[in-house]
């Protein structure tokens, strides 16, 4: 807590340098090289398989790469042997994915409460008070009481935000939250993290919408083969890279629509 | 008094269909039925937690991730499973029990009475059961969905207590609900090892009376009616715990 509290708007939230990171023996991470500054929005893009969400789930802990260093809000990620520290770390990082994932059988308002009172130990009356201005802040006020299986997936990324936020965490990852919605409620979700990238909250986000990222960014890092090929300004990476790998990836995403983009994920 | 009068009211009337229930009116075989009933009534009670508690255990042990946990779990499973219920509980009896009254320098010492070894035997027979389904109800739950939680700080354990146990137990809840019924009509094991079970009870008062199909009657109906009463319980759970918007 201590480490984390210092960090100052500017200074570095998340670093990696040179993190290697394979599964087995295909290596998926070949020294990413990083660099994330508090209250900053840093959009991932690139190719299926590039290694996106495991960047993602590296700085979370969920995943532990074999060499380099990872620093998270103070907190030496890779060096966090025990799975109580990587859970210390997971509770102050966000992370959203792109199959929501709610609790089925726990309410709306549960599902946000759940885990500040029951891993936090945090007071259930306040949470409550939190959850309901989460839930306005999301524009769901009024599904509290609703079960999960009762919204629809727009509705149900919306809440899974709300249940992240609710944990206060420290900055919060987007993986691909908008894949597996309906085009007509990807809006809606993309304006709730608009909203919280201008309160101020550092925001990584793995995402396919290219004018969303080109919007809301301040740097966006391209992937490819488990390397960052390049890092800039929304406007260097979209308008004027030199680098003909990503100018095809971006001018295909903007070419061929949204439809052929998500035809070609993984889930 | 009055209950004397209704007694005597009943045994006239079955008399006169010719069913002979004249023993009820008698004090010794009378008190032995009655504590019959009690006693299985008694064994359903107590065998019914301890087979979910045992159950649930099982369950979290099997799908621990963990082989120390698992593997003597799985192999009592097998066990269990694999071998009459009627064995087991003269295993247990003829065999453990000696050796606990060994152990404990000779059976005036042993505290374990035959109905404790009908509800550990019943017991954990079931939780076998029992485990099998839940086990598979936990293995159910998305990997996606317990990443998601991992993601936000729940350990393996909380995982377990908030998201997987309480989805697999509304998706295992008919397969332990005919777990329990089987509960029901394995309590009559016990008369193997002479525990005064309704079973037992009856054997004795036919045997001196000569009335079988008469009890047998009673018998029948009492054992539907736990299992009504069971069946029922089991899906007023259901649907108290039926999540709405959900296909379970
Ligand atoms: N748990 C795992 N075990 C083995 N291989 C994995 C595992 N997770 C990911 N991979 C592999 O690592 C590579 C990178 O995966 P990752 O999910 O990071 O890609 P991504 O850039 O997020 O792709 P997408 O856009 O499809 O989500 C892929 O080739 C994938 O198959
Ligand atoms: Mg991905």
């Amino acid at each position: 807590m201590t480490a984390s509290t210092a960090t100052e708007t500017g200074a570095a939230i998340v670093k990696l340098e040179d993190v290697h990171l394979s599964f087995g023996q295909t290596e998926v991470l070949k020294g990413i090289d990083l660099t994330i500054n508090k209250g900053d929005a840093v959009s991932i893009i690139g190719p299926s398989g590039s290694g996106k969400s495991t960047i993602l789930r590296c700085i979370n802990a969920l995943v532990t790469p074999q060499s380099g260093k990872i620093t998270v809000a103070g907190t030496r990620v890779d060096q966090l042997t025990k799975e109580s520290e990587r859970i210390q770390l997971r509770k102050r990082v966000g992370i959203v994915f792109q199959q929501y994932n709610l609790f089925p059988h726990l309410t709306v308002l549960d599902n946000i409460v759940l885990a500040p009172t029951k891993i936090l130990g945090a007071d259930r009356t306040a949470t409550v008070k939190l959850a309901r201005e989460l839930l306005e802040k999301v524009r769901l006020s009024e599904k509290a009481d609703a079960y999960p299986g009762q919204l629809s997936g727009g509705q149900q990324q919306r809440v899974a935000i709300a249940r992240a936020l609710a944990m206060k965490p420290e900055l919060v990852l987007f993986d691909e939250v908008t894949s597996a919605l309906d085009p007509e409620t990807v809006g809606e979700v993309l304006w709730v993290i608009r909203d919280l990238i201008r309160d101020g909250m550092t925001s990584i986000l793995v995402t396919h919408e290219m004018r969303f990222a080109e919007e809301i960014s301040d740097t966006v890092v391209f992937t490819e083969n488990g390397r960052i090929v390049d890092h800039g300004s929304p406007q260097q990476i979209f308008h004027t890279t030199d680098n003909p790998r990503i100018r095809q990836f971006v001018g295909g995403l903007s070419g061929g629509g949204r439809g052929a983009v998500r035809d070609g994920e993984g889930i | 008094m009055q209950d004397m009068n209704l007694t005597g009211l009943f045994i006239d009337l079955m008399g006169r269909l010719g069913l002979n229930y004249e023993f009820l009116a008698t004090g010794y075989e009378a008190q032995i039925w009655r504590d019959g009933f009690i006693t299985t009534l008694y064994l359903v009670a107590v065998t019914i937690p301890v087979s979910l508690i045992v159950g649930l255990i099982f369950a979290a042990c099997l799908t621990s991730g963990r082989l120390w946990l698992s593997a003597p779990v799985r192999g009592f499973v097998e066990l269990t499973r694999n071998t009459p219920t009627l064995v087991q509980l003269m295993f247990s009896f003829l065999v453990l029990n000696t050796v606990v009254s060994n152990m404990l320098g000779g059976a005036q010492n042993n505290p374990l009475s035959p109905f404790f070894w009908v509800v550990a035997v019943v017991g954990l027979h079931v939780a076998a059961l029992h485990a099998e389904a839940i086990r598979g109800g936990i293995e159910a739950v998305p990997s996606s969905m317990i990443e998601a939680a991992r993601g936000m700080g729940f350990s393996q354990f909380e995982i377990l207590r908030y998201v997987q146990i309480p989805l697999a137990f509304r998706a295992s809840l008919p397969a332990i609900v005919n777990g329990l019924i089987s509960l029901v009509k394995s309590t009559t094991v016990g008369n193997a090892i002479a525990v005064s079970e309704i079973t037992y009870a009856s054997i004795m008062v036919w045997t001196q009376r000569d009335n079988v199909v008469e009890l047998m009657i009673v018998l029948l109906a009492f054992f539907s009616l736990i299992n009504f009463v069971v069946a029922r319980v089991g899906s007023w759970v259901e649907r108290r715990l039926a999540i709405p918007g959900y296909g379970l």
